[in-house]
């Protein structure tokens, strides 16, 4: 019986950005169910990795499968599959949270009814039922984020792709982020990229480690605290040149 | 997706920025003062003895250079819309937003350009609407007043890709807005010297907006100025879609 292909799988991904090469050669897949952490120090190549992924860059080198189909052969499906949460998102300061999504649903080619639904299942399982009628641009930066995250799930994607989703919370905000992977997890797989190793080992079922633009580790956590430690560190005191 | 959702979006933005409004009412409250000023002129140069009329008339003497007036004024006006378009966006991450909910390049760049365009449009229609309010009280030719209406519009969806374009070029919108001014201003300059003393303008005039302006002005409505002005709009767009998709795309 044939194996089933993985959720996500990079293959051979590289890039460059401004003349210099960001990634090279960086492989590793993600199966449904799973929650991924893409580990780094700043610069390590996370957010191109997570761009590429999202379809926002395309790779110079290599590809992007999604349940085994190269996104690039049909990317506006694939697209449809995929829900992106940069790491700054700031929608549309001038409309209300509802309007934002509203927006954002149509861009998705989602129908007037669906749209509805849509809206108000993101608004009530992010807690933003509250503020749907507030501004985007008086948000204070957790609640940007919650929206940000109602924007990337109103498709009800397979693959959720967060960049820094824990930056710039505070405790009790992060605590509710872990929370809410944990709650969305189940039916989906998620990638996401963070600096902070405490976090990653919190959230993620595998985590994959990025320097220099290369995979430096790529394996299975269980949930013990520290493990990585020492690994993480030994890599990201390598100069960035001789990493390969 | 369609460039008809990016468009709805910045229009609703438009509609609730208390900048768009600003700059409606400036442009708007200038154009009326123009516009009264013209009539206020055309009325002291009527006859005093009835007879038969002579001279230029109602739409010569008073809508015409008032539409360029709007025109002149769209130079400034349309870099100040346009300048938010891309590179505010970019800024924000909200570019590579829309390319994530499977926007292509052309979709973007054609809704923020239908957004803008609108607007401008909007504004050009208040202003047509105070000349057609006195079209019962004098004989106004409206052959004459649409072919104006008409090069106006074409004139203004030619400064808006313009501004559209710049936006996505750079990197800063008060940077955008400054190409765009320079280059309205370049294609509206470009001839001005050749003009003043009087010798053939030659390519440069054919380059020149006020060229293609004229004789619309004059009530003749010529394929080569429409061509003209869709040039620049097919230019100034695929130049933006090519900006856009090659941030997507390979270094």
């Amino acid at each position: 019986m044939a194996a089933t292909p993985a959720l996500l799988e990079l293959v051979s991904v590289g890039r460059r950005l401004a003349g210099r090469a960001v990634l090279h050669d960086v492989s590793f897949s993600l199966r449904r169910n799973d929650v991924l952490g893409l580990l780094g120090v700043n610069g390590a190549g996370k957010s191109t990795t997570l761009a590429i992924i999202g379809g926002v860059l395309q790779p110079d080198t290599g590809r992007v499968c999604i349940d085994g189909k190269n996104v690039d052969d049909d990317g506006h499906t694939m697209r449809d599959r995929i829900g992106w949460v940069p790491e700054s998102v700031s929608l549309w300061p001038e409309l209300t949270v509802a309007e934002a999504l509203d927006a954002c649903g149509r861009l998705r080619g989602l129908a007037r009814g669906a749209r509805k639904t849509a809206i108000e299942r993101e608004l009530a399982r992010l807690d933003l039922t509250g503020i749907a009628q507030r501004l985007c641009g008086q948000l204070s930066l957790g609640q940007k984020r919650r929206v940000g995250l109602a924007q990337a799930l109103l498709h009800d994607p397979d693959l959720l792709v967060l960049d820094e989703p824990g930056n710039g919370l505070d405790p009790v905000q992060a605590a509710q982020l872990r929370e809410l992977i944990g709650k969305l997890s189940p039916r989906r797989g998620i990638v996401l990229s963070s600096h902070d190793l405490a976090e990653v080992e919190a959230m993620c079922h595998r985590v994959v480690i990025l320097h220099d633009g290369r995979v430096h580790h790529d394996g299975a956590l269980d949930g013990r605290r520290g493990q990585l430690d020492a690994q993480f560190r030994a890599i990201a005191a390598q100069p960035a040149s001789a990493a390969a | 997706m369609s460039a008809l959702s990016v468009a709805r979006i910045d229009l609703r933005r438009l509609a609730v920025r208390p900048f768009a409004w600003t700059l409606a009412g400036i442009a708007l409250a200038m154009m009326a003062w123009q516009f009264l000023l013209g009539v206020s002129a055309f009325m002291h140069a009527q006859p005093t003895v009835p007879g038969p009329a002579v001279g230029p008339g109602f739409i010569d003497a008073v809508v015409a250079p008032y539409l360029l007036n709007y025109i002149q004024l769209c130079l400034v006006i349309a870099p100040l819309v346009t300048m938010q378009a891309l590179a505010g966006e970019r800024g924000a991450q909200r570019l590579a937003l829309l390319t994530a909910s499977g926007a292509t390049a052309t979709q973007i760049v054609l809704g923020k350009y239908l957004a803008c365009l609108v607007f401008l449009w909007l504004l050009l229609i208040v202003v047509a609407t105070m000349p057609l309010v006195l079209g019962g009280a004098t004989h106004p030719d409206w052959g004459q007043f649409g072919a104006a209406l008409v090069a106006g519009a074409l004139c203004v969806a030619a400064l808006t890709a313009i501004g559209i374009a710049c936006s996505a070029f750079t990197p800063e919108p008060a940077l955008a807005a400054a190409a765009a001014l320079l280059i309205g201003e370049a294609l509206s300059l470009i001839d001005a010297g050749v003009r003043l003393t009087g010798g053939d303008t030659g390519w440069l005039g054919w380059l020149a907006l006020h060229t293609h302006l004229a004789p619309a002005m004059r009530g003749l409505m010529r394929s080569e100025d429409i061509v003209y002005f869709m040039i620049i709009v097919a230019l100034a767009l695929a130049l933006a879609i090519r900006r856009i998709d090659g941030e997507r795309g390979r270094d």
